[in-house]
């Protein structure tokens, strides 16, 4: 049975008691959508104490920036305080840390729109709600956004419908 | 009488046997596979990470059988 690295990289975001919340494909994946991905994204609070936090628990997994990883460049509060996304690796696989996703939403925006999950192993983490990331991959409108959207569209319409069956 | 037998035996068929409802369709209309979607509702989330999780190992694995030397 492999490790279970996303699992792992997630309990360590949480009990670093890092703000942040869970989107793109992992979200999809939580909110019952087939899809694949092989990165965690996340959407972090940028007030100077969460990335502090964030700092160190980077550090203990040893992230470096993706691109040119022979040059092991490490994040600094410089690029955690800035609005870009920050693609990184670690130990436990790649991990995106972006401070604003879709028309400059922040941590703070789309917090309204998320809720915890239990993802196991007593953890539970911050997910974006479905409805919500099929608007911003709307708004987006990429390729690779567009070709999932059908996808998500019909997760939340089938979620709805086991949801009233459950109520009724 | 025969008739009234006959149609109280129909009507008793009718029961015995009611219409079923359509089952619902495995894909939508644009082509997603509802069947799927239908499946990974049924897990946890911590089941569906699970999944995931197991499936991109076996990439890599599958990855690594067929590098090139």
């Amino acid at each position: 049975m492999p490790q279970n690295r996303l699992l792992a990289l997630l309990r360590r975001l949480e009990e670093s008691k890092s703000e942040f919340i869970v989107v793109g494909g992992l979200a999809a994946v939580l909110r019952g959508a087939p899809v694949h991905t092989y990165d965690l994204d996340i959407v972090y609070a940028r007030n100077p104490q969460n990335i502090d936090r964030l700092l160190e628990v980077l550090a203990s997994l040893g992230a470096i920036f993706r691109i040119q990883p022979e040059r092991r460049l490490k994040p600094t509060a410089s690029h955690l305080s800035g609005s870009g996304h920050l693609n990184l690796l670690t130990k436990d696989g790649p991990l995106d840390l972006l401070a604003t996703i879709g028309q400059n939403l922040q941590f703070e925006d789309l917090l309204a729109r998320s809720s915890q999950m239990d993802i196991g192993g007593g953890t539970h983490v911050t997910v974006l709600s479905l409805d919500a990331l099929i608007e911003i991959k709307e708004q987006l409108a990429g390729d690779k956004d567009m070709a999932v959207l059908p996808i998500l569209r019909q997760t939340l319409s089938e979620s709805k419908k086991q949801r009233n069956r459950e109520e009724s | 009488m025969n008739n009234a037998v006959a149609q109280g035996h129909s009507m008793q068929s009718a029961d015995a046997n009611p219409v079923e409802p359509a089952p619902p369709p495995d894909y939508s209309e644009d082509g997603v596979d509802l069947s799927l979607i239908r499946w990974t509702l049924s897990l946890t989330p911590a089941e569906r990470l699970e999944f995931l999780n197991d499936r991109i190992a076996d990439i890599f694995t599958i990855r690594a059988l067929n590098a090139p030397e």
